[in-house]
């Protein structure tokens, strides 16, 4: 019978172990979230309604989920991974130069800065939201009901601090945060694009890897 | 394997969620609070609802470390058992060219090792029943074994540590023998 000199061992032959970039659900869910609150407070909420404020509080229990992951999540997530390193950033841009490509387990340097930039905008927009807002608990419930009950009449016999003050027109600091508030997010816009625009940089220069480890369907 | 790890996975991605909306819960009640003391300073109740916002922060933080836990465990399930399929094939591989296996032979005697019978592998080859038959008892001389367990058992003998396995106590009275 025919002897064949080499065994067939397809069966056996050693995958890669994680060669497939792809980052954990909460880095997945959180972006996510974060994308559909801008989403919803730039076109859908009217500016200082309760919806839009507790929009912000949602977005900002969610930003505060994201840092606590970068203190404690898996590895790629951490901040360790991805340091805001304006020499490493460089580099990449000479990689990119000469187009050589590496493989990066968290975010490329420049993707990193564009974190780091991307939070501290986000942070700026909630604290002067915040700022111009208050704590929205009343607020919130009385334009949901709407029924005029105890809490509402409180808020209005204390010249509530919202709408009340606008209408009055606005005291100095408020209108500050306001131009605070209004410049941060058209700031983040500008970072929103251009987040995108290097995602699809990178996408086209080293493949739909970059894309497809933020969507779904692939822990 | 895949099973396992899907739904280790399905889990974490059940986790997220329950921790997202724990935040959410989270952030209500802080503004919540903040706005009541800010209105009417303290009180009892406010005491028992901060209190209860700590509870929930807690809940927060600790649902997270879980989830550290769950993604952490599914990569590493995932990392040992490639581990251990490459380890494994090395020795597969190095068995067979000891007991010098033409190809033909190492292709049978791979399925004899993942359990199947000699017509089971008969049909998977497309071969003759007959064949096979040879084949595996030309494998069995080569290994110097009698049957398919005596095969696999050459194998899983290598891989099995027994005093790894043995109880602590045998192991300590072995010790004090």
């Amino acid at each position: 019978m025919p002897v064949s000199p080499r065994f067939d061992f397809e069966e056996f032959a050693d995958k890669p172990v994680r060669s497939r970039r792809s980052w954990d659900p909460v880095v997945k869910i959180t972006h996510w979230s974060i994308v559909t609150a801008i989403i919803a407070n730039a076109l859908f909420t009217e500016e200082g309604s309760g919806a839009h404020i507790w929009v912000g509080y949602a977005l900002a229990a969610i930003l505060v989920l994201r840092l606590l992951w970068g203190l404690i999540g898996p590895p790629e997530a951490r901040f360790s991974a991805f340091p805001p390193s304006p020499r490493r950033a460089l580099g990449h841009l000479r990689d990119i130069r000469v187009g050589k490509k590496e493989v990066h387990r968290s975010h490329n340097p420049l993707g990193a800065l564009m974190v780091y930039a991307i939070w501290s905008m986000l942070g700026v927009i909630i604290a002067s939201g915040i700022a111009m807002a208050g704590p929205p608990s009343t607020a919130f419930l009385d334009r949901a009901e709407r029924s005029g009950d105890v809490s509402r009449q409180l808020v209005v016999e204390q010249g509530g601090h919202d709408d009340d003050d606008e209408a009055e027109g606005a005291s100095g600091e408020d209108s500050v945060w306001e131009e605070v508030h209004e410049t941060a997010v058209n700031l983040l816009y500008v970072l929103i694009a251009l987040h995108i625009a290097g995602v699809a940089f990178e996408t086209r220069r080293s493949g739909r890897e970059i894309l497809l480890a933020m969507l779904p369907g692939r822990a | 394997m895949q099973e396992r790890r899907r739904s280790l996975e399905r889990r974490a991605v059940a986790t997220t969620f329950l921790v997202i909306l724990q935040a959410l819960a989270t952030i209500f009640f802080i503004a919540d609070v903040a706005g009541d003391i800010a209105e009417d300073g303290w009180s009892m109740h406010l005491l028992v609802e901060t209190g209860a916002t700590v509870a929930l922060l807690a809940g927060v933080a600790f649902g997270a470390l879980q989830l550290r836990w769950l993604i952490l465990r599914a990569r590493f399930d995932e990392t040992a058992v490639a581990a251990a399929r490459g380890a494994m094939s090395d020795l597969v591989r190095q068995r067979f060219l000891d007991w010098q296996l033409t190809g033909a032979e190492a292709d049978v005697a791979l399925f004899a090792l993942k359990g199947f019978d000699a017509a089971e592998i008969a049909h998977l080859r497309g071969a003759a029943s007959g064949t096979t038959r040879a084949q595996l008892a030309r494998i069995y001389a080569k290994a110097g074994v009698h049957s398919q367990v005596g095969l696999i058992a050459l194998i899983v003998e290598d891989l099995v540590d027994s005093d790894a396995i043995k109880p602590v106590e045998s192991k300590t009275q072995g010790n004090n023998g």
